[in-house]
């Protein structure tokens, strides 16, 4: 560690980094445009600037703190009037060509341009040539949109993809005042992992398609969560319309999994968690509402108490039940479904679908099954979805717990049961599966606490992001009241 | 104008000087012969260079012989180590190196191989100005035949050294003179100038130890090498010693390319030298290095033409290329050409340059044509502050900077009597360039 002094504080930095991360580490607010600390520093948009001394009553310098190195003794001022000065002339110069149309921009409320000149900038501009025209929506895939006009070419999104996805796809066209991003010969994006250019992009220039005019981000809501796409469980922010209506997945930063990145599968993933209710009244459809059981009519809602006493007398009296979870459901599902195991004297088995061709050496690991770690240390044993409907056709009985296990599972296998079979269900929607008797509904993982294990054994946390929807109980409490139940009246009596 | 000994321009009149037969004839390859079998070791011939005084001739005036000295030494590090020959000459006004290059090619191959062996470097990459087709074609015939002759390559003339030349040929950006972008775009990649440190010595060409040097400094090597740090201190001034080529252009009776010692004042140069402003009209100002340079009054000719006096003058001695303007230019007219040069040029990386290059321009080109306000002209000094000195990663945003705070400081009454006219009074029917950012409209 180095010694330095910031803001008159004797502080320690990391010799490795540049001086902007001892600045940000000890409380020196220095704004950064080009700088990114997941991509190789430039030192280009000249806005990180600092006054430095070599030493104590050496003379000082301005200079830009992402590309100069922390050296034993120097002395930093992020405050002074000559380094808020710099600062201010270089936002001058950057707001000189933009369009300043925050009211229709995607980035307004979280936009470093607007924040820093709120902070640093003057307000009245002495500029009246006319601003730069340029295209405003190019495509630049299925997933980006650029407007050359607000971009300040900080070259953040040049640098992701020759830094991190180690595959350029963008590049500055033109030169000087004439400069844009561009991808090479025009071609659309390709990859897993667009979706971050428009979280790096400091400005509105890079928006994200599906997000575009979907939310002020001031309404967001914003929960950390874990992302269930892949056993890799990125850390991620879920960010929810007045925290009713999740809107928006971003990453979020976990030195451990996945740095500042996400891919787009898991970005993308909002159908499970945005999935309509079913009609009122009726339990196909849509998102279940509350408990079902098989009646005369095929399968009505019912009251919750009589639907577990239901599914309770049922697996009593047909021993050598199955007991299958999602490969979704959480640590602390999984512990109480183990008493509910031990109470149906079933092996704890988990659905494990195949892997899927999404697997890349960056993040994504292919492998659909975001607690598999957890659950196997738990002693729950993979079973793939062909093996688990074979079991079942032969099972007297059955309990499939947690999110999305009937889908997984297959909804077509499903349906093919025999209906001798007594099955339970917990998940968040069901088809019309004739062998079903009894069904309580879920909550999704952005609905509920707890976590998940991901494949090198960092454990993923899961909060509440929106509310379930009513009469929308948590699983482990269901299950807990199940396995209670059949204690009671033991199993084969 | 009193005579005096010249050395850099020596061969250039000789019939077919590009030739190896003609440049042998003159005592060509002496010096790297003598270098290689006397033998001298490496850090004698920087000694030399450093004795001589010998500065830079790409525009900065830094010393050559400590600049060959900044190289690590070669038992502590032991990357591949390469001279980089800056022949990209796109400065306004500058056109000293062609000449060389066109007439006298094996005295920089000369110099490319004194270099080498100084700083104990594997290659010289030469990167030639697009443009200069002539000047690459005679130097790839130069290399061509000094390869042939034992003089690049391995074992260069039956010694133990070995040393390859190589060109490279821009695509027409001045950018790519800033040292760090002619790395770049050596390297294949657009010349976007490098943030230093690390500087080139450090990390050059791909990361590895390198020194750029201009083509003129590299040409005065062999001489120094051959005549001595003594011969070469006494010419020109104590600071500033040896020739230099002086390219001399606008409004004068004879521009060209010439071969003077330092310390003529810039008056003696224009009278004696260029034969005096043409069509018998006054003076009225001069670029004294190159169009970065900051426009100095005729007030101000009697300054010494050395890279000290001037500076202490308040401008530079840059590439000594005068640029000069009689009485009829009109300054404003001559700003919004030469910010129109730098808004073309800036590389775009900088805030500050890419958008303060497009607005001194706008502003310039504004007032040049009567569309000028007195507000613009503390404008145009309060942006250049902004820009410079040293707010971006290399000296372009300077060099836009410098003139134009010079323009305004000796030239306020000229664009404030545009602005009070709504005309230029001095405006003449030149051609002009397509509104530059038409493209985008
Ligand atoms: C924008 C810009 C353009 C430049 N263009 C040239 C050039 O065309 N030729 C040149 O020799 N030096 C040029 N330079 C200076 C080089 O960066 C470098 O200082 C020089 O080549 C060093 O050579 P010297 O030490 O022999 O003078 C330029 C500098 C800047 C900032
Ligand atoms: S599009 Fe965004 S990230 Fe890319 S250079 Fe422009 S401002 Fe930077
Ligand atoms: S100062 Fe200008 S030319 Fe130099 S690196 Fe910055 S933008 Fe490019
Ligand atoms: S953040 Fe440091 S120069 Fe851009």
């Amino acid at each position: 560690m180095t010694k330095i002094q910031i803001n008159g504080r004797e502080v320690e930095a990391d010799p490795k980094q540049p001086l902007i991360r001892a600045c940000h580490d000890h409380g020196g607010d220095v704004p950064m445009y080009c700088y990114h600390p997941g991509l190789t520093p430039v030192g280009s948009c000249r806005i990180c600037q600092v006054e430095v001394a070599a030493a104590p009553g050496q003379p000082s310098r301005v200079v830009a703190a992402c590309r100069t190195p922390v050296s034993e003794g120097m002395v930093v001022s992020t405050d002074t009037p000559k380094a808020h000065d710099t600062r201010r002339e270089c936002l001058e110069f950057l707001l000189k060509n933009h369009p300043l149309d925050c009211p229709i921009c995607d980035k307004a409320g979280e936009c470093d341009l607007q924040d820093y000149s709120f902070n640093e900038g003057q307000g009245k501009g002495r500029s009246s040539e006319p601003r730069r025209k340029l295209e405003k929506r190019k495509s630049l895939g299925d997933v980006i949109v650029l407007d050359e006009e607000r971009c300040i070419l900080c070259s953040r999104c040049v640098r992701f993809f020759s830094d991190v996805t180690k595959k350029p796809q963008l590049t500055v066209e033109g030169l000087g005042s004439r400069s844009v991003i561009n991808t090479f010969m025009d071609k659309p994006l390709e990859g897993n992992y667009q979706g971050n250019l428009a979280d790096i992009c400091p400005v509105g220039a890079l928006t994200s398609k599906k997000f575009r005019f979907q939310a002020r981000v001031w309404n967001l809501s914003k929960t950390l969560s874990t992302c269930g796409e892949c056993s890799r469980g990125c850390s991620i922010s879920v960010e929810a319309l007045r925290a009713k209506e999740v809107k928006r997945l971003r990453p979020r930063y976990n030195a451990a999994v996945n740095q500042w990145w996400m891919c787009d599968t898991g970005r993308h993933a909002m159908a499970p968690i945005t999935r309509p209710l079913a009609p009122e009244g009726a339990v196909l459809g849509g998102r279940l509402r509350g408990a079902a059981v098989r009646g005369y009519n095929g399968l009505e809602l019912a009251d919750e108490s009589a639907a577990t006493a239901l599914a309770a007398d049922m697996l009593a009296a047909h021993p050598g039940a199955l007991l299958v979870v999602s490969p979704f459901a959480t640590q602390e599902e999984a512990t109480t479904a183990l008493e509910l195991a031990r109470a149906l004297k079933a092996t704890p088995h988990f659905v494990s679908p195949a892997a899927n061709n999404l697997k890349d050496d960056l993040l994504h690991t292919g492998d659909p099954c975001p607690n598999r770690r957890g659950l196997t240390e738990l002693g729950f044993a993979p079973i793939e979805p062909a093996a688990a409907l074979a079991a079942l056709a032969k099972a007297p009985a059955a309990v499939l717990a947690g999110e999305r296990v009937l889908e997984i599972l297959g909804h077509e296998g499903l349906a093919k049961l025999p209906t001798k079979l007594r099955l339970v269900a917990y998940d968040v929607e069901t088809s019309d599966i004739p062998a079903l008797d009894v069904v309580f509904p879920v909550p999704t993982h952005v609905e509920k606490s707890g976590h998940w294990v991901n494949v090198d054994g960092h454990r993923g946390v899961l909060n509440v992001a929106v509310p379930p929807p009513a009469g929308v109980r948590r699983l482990d409490a269901n299950l807990a009241q199940l396995a209670r139940k059949l204690a009671a009246t033991p199993v084969g009596s | 104008m009193k005579d005096f000994p010249k050395y850099l321009l020596s061969r250039v009149g000789l019939p077919e000087s590009h030739t190896l037969r003609t440049y042998r004839a003159q005592g060509g390859y002496a010096a790297i012969e003598d270098v290689l079998k006397k033998p001298w070791t490496p850090e004698q011939v920087i000694g030399v260079m450093k004795d001589s005084g010998l500065r830079g001739r790409g525009g900065a005036g830094f010393p050559t012989g400590m600049k060959w000295s900044f190289m690590p030494d070669i038992t502590k590090d032991p990357r591949p180590r390469y001279l980089a020959v800056n022949a990209d000459e796109s400065e306004p006004g500058t056109c000293k190196d062609r000449v060389l290059m066109e007439k006298d090619p094996h005295g920089l191959i000369e110099g490319c191989l004194i270099a080498c062996f100084a700083m104990r470097a594997k290659a010289a990459y030469i990167y030639v100005r697009g443009e200069y087709r002539l000047s690459y074609n005679r130097l790839q015939a130069a290399i061509d035949e000094a390869r042939a002759a034992g003089l690049i390559g391995k074992n260069i003339l039956g010694t133990d050294f070995s040393c390859d030349i190589w060109m490279h040929k821009g695509a027409g950006a001045y950018i790519c003179g800033e040292e760090t972008g002619l790395m770049e775009s050596l390297e294949g990649k657009r010349g976007h100038p490098r943030p230093k440190p690390p500087f080139p010595a450090g990390s050059g060409l791909w990361k590895s130890p390198t020194t750029v040097n201009n083509v003129e400094s590299i040409f005065n090597a062999p001489f120094i090498v051959k005549n001595g740090a003594e011969w070469f201190k006494s010419m020109g001034v104590p600071k500033s010693t040896g020739n230099f080529l002086l390219g001399i252009s606008g409004h004068v009776n004879k521009p060209g390319v010439y071969e003077l010692p330092f310390g003529l004042t810039a008056r003696q140069i224009i009278d004696e030298v260029a034969g005096g402003v043409w069509k018998g009209r006054k003076l009225k100002a001069f670029f004294p290095g190159g169009s970065s340079t900051g426009l100095l009054p005729a007030s101000m000719a009697d300054v010494v033409m050395d890279h000290d006096s001037v500076k202490a003058a308040g401008s530079m001695f840059g590439t000594a290329a005068m640029i000069i303007l009689d009485e009829t230019a009109s300054i404003p007219q001559v700003m919004d050409v030469t910010a129109r040069f730098y808004d073309h040029e800036s590389c775009g990386q900088c805030s500050q340059c890419r958008e303060g290059t497009q607005w001194l321009h706008q502003i310039f080109r504004r007032i040049a044509h009567g569309k000028g306000s007195m507000a613009d002209l503390d404008l145009l000094v309060s942006l250049s502050n902004g820009m410079a000195p040293a707010k971006t990663i290399c000296a372009l945003a300077d060099a836009a900077a410098i003139p134009t705070l010079a323009a305004v400081k000796h030239f306020r009454h000229e664009f404030e009597e545009c602005i009070r006219l709504g005309r230029d009074p001095l405006r003449q029917d030149t051609q002009h360039a397509p509104e530059l950012h038409e493209a985008h409209a």
